[in-house]
């Protein structure tokens, strides 16, 4: 199938009503949900992920997809309008955001906050066609070796860059590769720490780790700081339109932030966060004046605004055509897709096209109804965030233990997430990252399949990692990872000692 | 003392479950060889793995002054019993009684008084989930306590 047949096939699973239906409700509610601060993706994900268990493998991903770009877009307008963050993504867009808001300009921060992120989404869809493609035929000359090696370099990635304290992120990825080999065990039928309960002969339930992980943990730390937010400033539609001067910055920030958010997007490890700061971070150094980034300056909303968004659409990337999830939220999705009998792989564009294809075509579709639906509903996003944080919780909790329970009518798996959420608030406040326990939890079971296989092929001699090329990069490329940051330990340990 | 309290407990927790794990793997579980890996090889390692970094975690700690965070007991007490409730309460107590308990439990440390704001909102979502699983989405579950007779 090529590229303009795929596309049109994509059209035909797309535009189905229930797909499109699922679409409309996943850009709505990832919106929703995106706009309250505190609240970020992987929340939402996991909130509607028990809904998806009731619906088709396709219009499943689309919905779930579609929570992942809407909360992106919703995350911009707590960012711009009250200076927190709706979403991790959307953080950096608080610098200047923020500043044009307080100018009387949110009107235009928030359109040009919506305009980026239409266009990174679109550029983002334009490398992941060009990319899934390319990648799928070079991924089926890999082997169990490769595959393993990949996922570890992966999830050293995703641990070590841009983190200030790899210790505690790598201790995350290896509990949540421990509660991954929880259930039983795929080669020898035995039960691998289950402790003789018989409800987790399947494994720890995903959904349940992550509304514990995320739902639960952040619900518990936003209750006592909610109540003091300001009230956000009235938008109307008039006041959205940008000045000349506006329109004149805004394209080449666009440009380079979508750029930088696709290639980073599709690497493992890095992903929209990290996009959207190093999207700044380039504007202010081209800046002609870079004093006026801090003050107002509408490049430093649309710069990192195009990035998150592309770098969202690109992360799938890895996901669908090697089966490898590039970061945490990537992980859910793929966790969605097993979870329908789904394994993405490298032969998924040929025996699934329907959900590659009807997947591409949604993401524009799913991106087009946000820029319609959101430029005149901003009034009723605006005034969401006037909806007091003490009527929300409740209802979130009550949601969370009912969602719980729809997967498979188990009270046991409510009082799981009891457990689990008591667990993630204490990682949480002792600085863990419970997104990188759940990229570990999701990878675990696969990581240990082709290690099996691979000790297996090789004869039990673990040079069969050295001796097949593209295993051999990858597993220089996880070691040069860890030497790098034992090297930023040291150098910070030995200036702290000297000063 | 100034101490990182909160990496020194958290890498002692990761060390303690780390150990653990990798010692229960050793005594339950096969191991099997490096060709052939059994049930128990994968634990193990990842056990040993987890124990080293929170030692790496906890021993710098000791001497590094942290910023102390104080913990929202209140709040974390009242939305884990309010799931705590769910999970105990929904078979036996049904959907209506659950849900309004388990928003009155979630909205106790909610910062404003009163019990009239608190009845209402529970009242609300108690309907608006009777709509949404039962009538919606056709969920099983009682909604009323099953009295006998």
């Amino acid at each position: 199938m090529n590229t303009v047949e795929g596309i049109l096939h994509g059209f035909s699973v797309a535009l189905r009503p229930d797909v499109l239906v699922y679409c409309v409700l996943g850009v709505v509610m990832g919106t929703f949900i995106g706009v309250l601060p505190g609240i970020g993706a992987m929340a939402a994900i996991s909130l509607l992920l028990p809904l998806t268990y009731y619906i088709s493998p396709e219009a499943a991903l689309v919905m779930l997809g579609g929570v992942y770009y809407g909360a992106q877009y919703g995350g911009a307008v707590a960012s711009i309008l009250l200076r927190l963050p709706g979403t991790p993504q959307s953080a950096i867009t608080t610098l200047d955001g923020y500043p044009m808001a307080r100018q009387g300009r949110a009107g235009v921060a928030l359109f040009a906050s919506m305009v980026s992120s239409f266009c990174g989404s679109m550029i983002g869809i334009v490398v992941l066609v060009v990319l899934a493609g390319w990648l799928s035929r070079m991924a089926t000359r890999f082997g169990a070796a490769d595959y393993a090696a990949m996922m570890v370099l992966g999830l050293v990635a995703a641990s070590t860059i841009g983190s200030r304290r790899p210790a505690k992120a790598l201790a995350m990825v290896v509990l949540g590769l421990i509660l991954g080999s929880v259930g039983t065990d795929v080669n020898s039928g035995v039960q691998r720490l289950t402790f003789g309960q018989t409800q987790m002969m399947d494994g720890i339930n995903l959904v349940a780790l992550a509304m514990g992980l995320f739902g639960v943990a952040e619900i518990i730390g936003n209750i006592r700081n909610a109540e003091r937010e300001g009230s956000p400033p009235h938008v109307s539609l008039r006041q959205l339109l940008p000045t000349r001067d506006d329109l004149r910055r805004m394209p080449g920030a666009v440009a380079r932030g979508s750029a930088l958010g696709s290639f980073f997007g599709a690497l493992p490890g890095t992903g929209s966060t990290i996009s959207s700061f190093l999207s700044y971070a380039l504007e202010r150094r081209i800046a002609r004046r870079p004093e006026r980034f801090g003050q107002g300056a509408i490049e430093g909303v649309a710069g990192p605004e195009a990035a998150n968004n592309s770098a969202a659409i690109s992360a799938f990337v890895p996901t669908l055509t090697l089966g490898i999830p590039g970061d945490p939220i990537m992980a859910l999705m793929l966790g969605a897709l097993v979870i329908h009998g789904v394994q993405p792989g490298p032969l998924m564009l040929e025996a699934r096209p329907d959900m590659f294809w009807g997947l591409v075509v949604s993401f524009g579709i799913g991106n087009l109804i946000l820029l319609v639906l959101n430029l005149p509903l901003i009034g009723i996003w605006v005034s969401m965030l006037r909806i007091p944080f003490r009527w929300l919780y409740p209802a979130i909790v009550v949601f969370v233990c009912l969602g719980v329970y729809s997967v498979r009518g188990s009270s046991f798996d409510i009082a799981a997430v009891a457990v689990i959420g008591a667990i993630g608030y204490l990682l949480a406040m002792a600085r863990f990252n419970p997104a990188l326990l759940l990229l570990g939890f999701v990878l675990g079971p696969l990581i240990e399949t082709n290690l099996r296989r691979a000790m297996l092929i090789g004869r039990g001699d673990p040079m069969v990692f050295l001796q097949r090329p593209i295993s051999a990069v990858f597993v220089v490329a996880t070691v040069a990872l860890i030497a790098a940051s034992l090297w930023g330990a040291w150098r910070r340990f030995r200036s702290r000692t000297a000063a | 003392m100034r101490r990182d309290w909160h990496d020194l407990w958290g890498g002692a927790a990761m060390t303690a479950i780390g150990a653990f794990v990798a010692l229960y793997s050793v005594a339950q579980y096969d191991i099997g060889s490096l060709r052939r890996m059994g049930p128990g090889f994968f634990p193990v390692v990842l056990g040993a793995l987890l124990a080293g970094l929170g030692l790496m975690i906890a021993l710098p700690a000791w001497h590094r002054a942290g910023e102390m965070r104080p913990f929202d007991v209140p709040q974390a007490l009242a939305v884990l019993a309010a799931i705590g409730l769910f999970g105990l309460g929904l078979q036996g107590l049904g959907l209506a009684l659950t849900t309004a308990g388990a928003v009155l439990i979630a909205s106790l440390p909610a910062p404003r008084r009163g019990w009239r704001w608190r009845l209402i909102l529970a009242a609300i979502i108690t309907v608006l989930t009777w709509l949404v699983f039962k009538q919606g989405l056709q969920m099983t579950m009682p909604v009323w306590p099953d009295f006998p007779g």
